[in-house]
């Protein structure tokens, strides 16, 4: 084609008005001339007007002949379908109406949970350099330890000998309190490299990121905001910079405030402030830099441009192999199995969101299918309804081609339209997904509506456009003429629809089965006994200035001080301070220890307990029960002998078959020893679904920790203790802060919610699932029912009574379902894997879950025969048989 | 459907039109007139399928078309033939010989 043709084309397309005014002249003018001849010849101007058209043939297929080859046909005929499309829609209100909305809903679900699989788990992270950090986490798998922590010591090792990465950078997490704004506050502290934001590939957004000589004892304290806490603690303040706080007795300045980013290592809670590691008084300790063993950090790692994450794995393993060779006595590999690895960052990010993400996708794809089917049926009835009307337009000269290009037409258009409104309808629901998928990734601020989901989200609904277009257009090819429609093809339909209706029923099986899966998983959840009670429990973070309280017997005295203060007040049962709340920890705090009369050896490879605090009244308080021995008392005070209680699952695993009341343990490798005086039973303080881990508690007055969790347990509302407490604490000493004030129930509903949501949206798509193939079944049986009214009439006449009709119909009308509800279960049977890592205590083949499934199903599906079934009985014959 | 011309038709009509248009510019009615009289009737098609493919040559570049006064002083439409089209005539029609001359010697030998 040349490029005059090209412009000719261009030219004509945007010219049709003029294009269309010459056609018209020319074509008269050739009537006119013909006509004019004949008349010359004799005849009447009636009779060769008529003859001059009959020569020239068809004038409007000679125009659409024309505008073909002038290559307008395909700019043309597009809005002419369009615009037909459009009238035709418009006639059938409740159609477009029913899969407008089926449509939205379906493309919508589609595009909300795309956007979330996208931003958490198809995006590079948004760090510069995402794709190329890894977590250097160090293992001792003979001792059953996925992560040991790394000391100072051991991040030089493996920033100097790591070949395959070009940076290795720190990072803790401390909380310190802060002065500075208003009344003293808790600031979650991120304690890391001065490089490690240019390692991650971060700019800050104001500001400057941290500098070697940042990191002095002699230089000035610097501070760098998360995003979060600048924008939610500090109102965005834009003069930030410059401005100062007092965080360990030392005077800060903020330097920097960091961009929006998902936080790693720590999401939960997430990072207010970072600091270089002189600042945090733990860290620049000299005995924590010298200690091997002392392993607080978590260290991260760069690949160098090209390396893999195999290629550090293996570097890692190496370097550990060489320590663990260099430093027996901090590894002791033989019997620990040490070793070190890498692990991608992006995977450690999106690990726990990855299986529900994947679920939910699963989950919205086949309502989408359904959707698709759905509709598919409803476009085959209203084709066989307008059966007259395309074999008059076939007859009128439509090509085949013109009349199915009509039909998708429409299906696009309708397509289009959903994908819109499903477009509209993941925008609203943005921000209950954002807080949703929170739970399960830092990533979840990311989920935004860009080019890519946009992208989907059209290329989706073509794709159903497509589905549900085709097969009324296609299937089609029978019609011979205008006597024969509406009767040929009905059969042939008949089995397209209830082909449509097995698919329909055999997806929302394997929804149902997934939702029912996931219900029953989340009820069993409920079930499981936590072994402490959350009902009337208030609890509350309390954390001390560790410069002012710096003896344990002050902290101690500061403790009791509250908890008087706290007990004075009225509708309280008990009062009680423990070291963490249970459910409110994602991980266990394990260490080593010795029982009496075993040699000492390297901590790692001891056995190990989670070790926590109690006050006399812990165990009352949220409702444990002592198995055996006896609580801690007031006696039990630092001057007493240290003692200690122990759960079940600990003494059953280190004094198998013994009360372990009596005996001695020691948790500094036999320096002091602590005596066991009771055994509690097992609590789930690490999730409901997780075993319990062996838990020794000390009595809480002879230890002396800078935070402690205080219970109360009341004798009615626990949230009218909310004031309570901050003021006993404020009272005592009004420059130490309270955070983290919850009820113990909200604390479990909290660490809840992630099944529960999971299982609330499954089971909430399959419903929708369940209603439109009921109402799929139902169209398909009225219309058979329809069609049949003649033969049902001489049946009826014939003597067969109104039962037997019912009965009929109903029956052909669940044979399909019978059929979907088998592949269903086979394809239900197929999908188990994807959901077995959401579940708890429920077998993915879980019969009582089928069984429920299958009778729900068959339920609805027999009552949406029904429905019809009942108008075939109520059928007069005598009008049935006159109506033909 | 008369949608479905062979090409051998199309191209033929094509032929026939450009040859028409070698002797001298022409109106749409005027070339159907004369591919009536030089065909004696033959080639019998309805008059209208004659547009499509002046549209079709024209969109070639090989025809070109004006608006003036045809015989009985009324506003017509005349082609003519362009520099390409004249190329292509002599190349069609020495395919057309080509062509035909073998037909015509599989008919008689065949």
């Amino acid at each position: 084609m040349s490029v005059l043709t090209l412009f000719r084309r261009f030219r004509g397309s945007f010219r049709t008005d003029t294009f269309e005014h010459g056609m018209e002249a020319e074509l008269r003018h050739h009537l006119e001339m013909e006509a004019e001849a004949l008349v010359a010849r004799g005849m009447t101007p009636e009779a060769a007007r008529d003859t001059a058209r009959r020569r020239f043939g068809s004038v409007a297929l000679v125009k659409d002949d024309c505008r073909e080859s002038w290559g307008m046909r395909a700019v043309d005929t597009v809005t002419q379908d369009v615009r037909f499309a459009i009238r035709n829609l418009r006639k059938y209100p409740s159609y477009t109406f029913v899969v407008l909305l089926t449509l939205a809903l379906g493309i919508g679900a589609n595009t909300a949970i795309f956007s979330v699989v996208h931003a958490v788990l198809l995006r590079p992270l948004p760090y510069a350099n995402g794709d190329r950090l890894v977590e250097v986490r160090q293992l001792a798998p003979k001792a059953g330890i996925a992560n040991a922590g790394v000391s100072v010591k051991e991040v030089a090792d493996y920033r100097e000998q790591t070949a395959a990465l070009d940076a290795v950078v720190e990072y803790h997490q401390m909380s310190f309190n802060m002065l500075g704004r208003g009344e003293a506050s808790r600031v979650q502290t991120g304690v890391v490299s001065t490089n490690f934001f240019d390692v991650l590939g971060v700019a800050p957004l104001l500001g400057r990121a941290f500098r070697e000589d940042d990191d002095s004892k002699n230089a000035p304290a610097v501070l760098i905001l998360s995003y979060a806490y600048w924008q939610n603690a500090l109102g965005g303040d834009p003069n930030i910079i410059g401005r100062t706080f007092e965080l360990n007795d030392r005077v800060h300045t903020v330097v920097g405030v960091l961009p929006p980013v998902p936080q790693f290592p720590a999401a939960d809670p997430p990072d207010d402030v970072f600091m270089p590691p002189s600042a945090c008084p733990f860290r620049s300790n000299p005995q924590t830099i010298a200690n091997r063993t002392a392993r607080m950090l978590t260290a991260i790692g760069r690949l160098k441009p090209g390396m893999t994450v195999e290629r550090a794995q293996n570097d890692l393993a190496v370097v550990s192999n060489r320590l663990g060779a260099q430093y027996p006595e901090a590894y002791n590999p033989a019997q620990t199995g040490f070793t070190a690895s890498a692990f991608s960052v992006h995977d450690e990010l999106t690990r726990q969101a990855r299986p529900t993400l994947l679920v939910l996708l699963a989950t919205t794809g086949f309502v989408l299918l359904l959707v698709a089917a759905n509709i598919a049926n409803l476009s085959l009835a209203r084709v066989i309804g307008r059966e007259r009307e395309l074999a008059m337009r076939n007859a009128l000269g439509a090509s085949r081609g013109r009349i199915a290009r009509q039909l998708l037409t429409e299906s696009t258009l309708l397509a289009l339209a959903g994908g819109a409104l499903g477009l509209l309808v993941g925008w609203l629901v943005r921000d209950l997904l954002v807080a949703f998928t929170a739970r399960f990734t830092p990533r979840a601020g990311e989920i935004a509506i860009d080019g890519t989901v946009l992208a989907f989200t059209v290329g989706v609904s073509l794709l159903t456009g497509l589905l549900f277009g085709l097969l009324p257009a296609f299937t089609r090819r029978t019609i011979a003429s205008v006597k024969d429609a509406g009767h040929r093809t009905v059969g042939s339909r008949l089995r397209a629809r209830n082909a449509l209706i097995v698919a329909q029923v055999a997806i929302s099986f394997v929804l149902l089965v997934g939702a029912g899966l996931l219900v029953r998983s989340f009820i069993k959840l409920q079930q499981v006994d936590a072994g402490f009670r959350t009902d009337r429990v208030i609890t509350a973070l309390v954390s001390l200035d560790f410069v002012k309280y710096n003896k344990p017997e002050l902290r101690r005295a500061f403790y009791r001080s509250v908890m008087d203060k706290v007990a004075a007040e009225p509708g309280l049962e008990t009062v009680a301070f423990g070291i963490t709340v249970p459910l409110d920890q994602a991980a266990p705090f394990l260490t080593g220890f010795l029982i009496d009369g075993q040699a000492p050896g390297d901590r790692r490879a001891q056995p190990q307990v989670d070790f926590k605090f109690a006050s006399p009244n812990y165990f009352k308080t949220i409702g444990m029960t002592l198995l055996s021995g006896r609580a801690f008392t007031d006696a039990d005070d630092a001057d007493a002998p240290p003692v200690a209680i122990v759960n079940l699952s600990m003494a059953r695993h280190n004094f198998p078959g013994v009360d372990p009341v009596g005996r001695r343990v020691s948790l500094d490798n036999g320096r002091t020893w602590i005596t066991i005086v009771g055994v509690v039973n097992d609590t789930h303080d690490y999730g409901m679904a997780e075993k319990s881990t062996d838990e020794l508690y000390r009595a809480f007055a002879q230890t002396g920790p800078l935070s402690a969790s205080m219970l109360v347990r009341t004798a009615a509302d626990p949230l009218a203790f909310a004031r309570a407490i901050p003021a006993a604490v404020h009272a005592v000493d009004p420059r130490q802060p309270v955070s983290q004030i919850r009820t113990l129930e909200a604390i479990r509903s909290r660490s809840l919610a992630p099944p529960r949501l999971t299982a609330m949206l499954v089971t909430l798509f399959a419903g929708v699932a369940l209603i439109i193939t009921a109402a799929g079944i139902a169209g398909v049986v009225s219309f058979s029912v329809n069609q049949r009214t003649t033969e049902i009439g001489v049946r009826m006449a014939l003597g067969a009574p109104r039962s037997s009709v019912t009965q009929m119909i109903v029956r052909q009308g669940l044979t399909p379902v019978a059929v979907g509800l088998t592949a269903g279960a086979v394809g239900a049977l197929m999908m188990t894997r994807v959901v077995t890592r959401l579940l708890f205590a429920v077998e993915p083949t879980d019969p009582i879950t089928y069984a429920a499934v299958i009778a729900v199903l068959t339920a609805v599906a027999a009552f949406a025969c029904f429905v019809p079934a009942r108008r075939a009985a109520a059928i007069d014959p005598m009008k049935a048989l006159r109506a033909e | 459907m008369k949608h479905a011309k062979s090409d051998l038709l199309q191209g033929t009509l094509d032929l026939l039109i450009l040859r028409i248009l070698a002797s001298g510019d022409m109106h749409g009615w005027g070339i159907s007139q004369r591919l009536q009289q030089i065909s004696q009737d033959v080639l019998q098609v309805n008059q209208g399928s004659l547009y499509p493919a002046l549209y079709r040559l024209e969109q070639q570049g090989w025809i070109a078309s004006s608006w003036g006064d045809s015989e009985n002083n009324r506003r017509a439409k005349f082609y003519s033939l362009t520099r390409t089209g004249r190329k292509q005539l002599a190349e069609e029609t020495a395919n057309w010989e080509r062509i035909t001359a073998a037909v015509g010697r599989v008919l008689q030998h065949g």
